[in-house]
């Protein structure tokens, strides 16, 4: 039988919500070569129950993964519910998502059904 | 079923924020328009308005909201469209409330507070119009509104971001009657979202030269539209370097809008705001180098051929 080589590595699937903040919107203003806005833009905000599950803490690296592509974060706890991670919008994110619009013109930008593992 | 802003500050007594977080996003809604200003018939400003956010999570918006609905992910049809039957006092399921994560008393008690408002607004955000259900989810936000002037004065507006993307919007349907999405390849305008719209476009590969204005598509767009940008020939007029300038073939640094470039930008209830540049422009204007650029393509000869019998092809 066949086996996906990543399968076994898969640990949880969540609902990835690209988001904006106060923060993200000065730093695009200062530049987005900045340390500061790659940091924002790099961050996951995860409920504490679900980072327990994960087995990650605060800080960790995790590996997100969508049928485009993938991208890696940094986890950071926060007041969100369970089984979505929220993410602001940026270079990271549009590795994640492709560009069916439903004939909307618009992209389906939050929402997205994403595969996590924990990166060592 | 829209107004301006001015018309918000001076009589909306009940607001909705929903799929929206403007104390992030639009620091200055609140404080300017919305929630707190005192108007011409909301004399005592925040005690005369109520505030009711909906979202998917608890915001820094929602310390500022009377109510705080939390609905599931993806519900926001749903609950739009119990909402509409409740209005019209209309039986709703049990099991299709439970859907939303909301509970019956908490959506009449909504409905009750809409039809006793004297104007009531509801702004809604990218979380509704950008998640599963899209424009279907924005009809309903707006029909929602249309219904309830049966009953009071109820407006609905979009929560527009980033610098005078409403502007872009004004300026193409003035200018064609369309939005965005228009083809001009024929000498006149066609509109067709999911076809001539821009990610669409370079998705399905269609275009063989793209020219960026005061945009950044490569930090935003779907990673399939970022690649044939980076494929093709792709021009950027922006005042930094962005990610879309770097993959861009040519890059103009113009002066950046109302700071040494005069312009007009448009709020987001559409009312045009002329900009006075503070600083003398050390670079060219974006209109000096697109009319440079105009100059440049009108000089050229024609790439068909001319006519067998000599006249020219207009």
């Amino acid at each position: 039988m066949w086996f996906h080589p990543r399968r076994a590595e898969i640990d949880m699937r969540f609902l990835l919500m690209p988001i904006r903040s106060n923060k993200q919107g000065v730093q695009i203003n200062v530049g987005k070569d900045g340390d500061e806005y790659n940091a924002i833009v790099n961050t996951v905000q995860i409920h504490p129950d679900d980072l327990k599950e994960l087995g990650g803490t605060s800080g960790a690296t995790i590996r997100v993964r969508t049928d485009v592509g993938e991208a890696t974060f940094t986890l950071k706890e926060a007041n969100v519910p369970r089984g979505l991670l929220f993410v602001p919008y940026g270079p990271p994110t549009c590795q994640l998502y492709g560009g069916d619009t439903d004939g909307t013109g618009m992209p389906t930008s939050k929402g997205w059904d994403v595969e996590v593992e924990l990166v060592p | 079923m829209s107004c301006t802003l001015g018309e918000v500050k001076n009589r909306a007594d009940f607001i909705i924020y929903w799929g929206g977080n403007p104390a992030e996003c639009h620091p200055r809604h609140f404080t300017r328009y919305a929630l707190t200003p005192k108007g011409k018939f909301i004399p005592r400003g925040r005690k005369d308005r109520t505030m009711v956010l909906v979202d998917i999570r608890e915001t820094p918006s929602a310390k500022a909201a009377d109510i705080f609905l939390q609905v599931r992910p993806g519900k926001d049809f749903e609950m739009l469209s119990i909402l509409r039957a409740l209005v019209k006092n209309q039986k709703v399921s049990a099991s299709a409330v439970a859907e939303t994560g909301l509970t019956l008393e908490q959506l009449t008690d909504l409905v009750s507070r809409m039809k006793a408002a004297k104007f009531g607004v509801l702004f809604f955000g990218m979380g509704l119009s950008m998640t599963r259900g899209k424009h279907m989810n924005s009809a309903a936000a707006l029909t929602l509104a249309a219904e309830m002037n049966a009953f009071t004065k109820f407006v609905a507006m979009p929560m527009r971001g980033h610098g005078n993307v409403t502007g872009a919007d004004v300026i193409m349907r003035y200018t064609t009657t369309y939005p965005f999405g228009i083809n001009l390849s024929r000498g006149y305008p066609r509109f067709n979202p999911g076809e001539y719209s821009t990610i669409d476009l370079l998705v399905r590969g269609d275009t063989d030269a793209t020219l960026v204005l005061g945009a950044d598509p490569g930090a935003t767009m779907p990673k399939p539209a970022i690649e044939h940008l980076r494929r093709t020939p792709t021009i950027v007029l922006d005042p930094k370097v962005t990610h879309t300038s770097r993959l861009a073939r040519v890059h103009f640094t113009t002066a950046p809008a109302g700071i040494s470039a005069p312009g007009t930008a448009y709020r987001m209830d559409e009312v045009p705001l002329p900009l006075r540049p503070a600083l003398k422009p050390s670079y060219l204007t974006d209109e000096e180098v697109l009319k440079r650029i105009v100059a440049a393509v009108k000089a050229k000869p024609p790439w068909y051929p001319a006519a067998r019998d000599g006249a020219q092809i207009a």
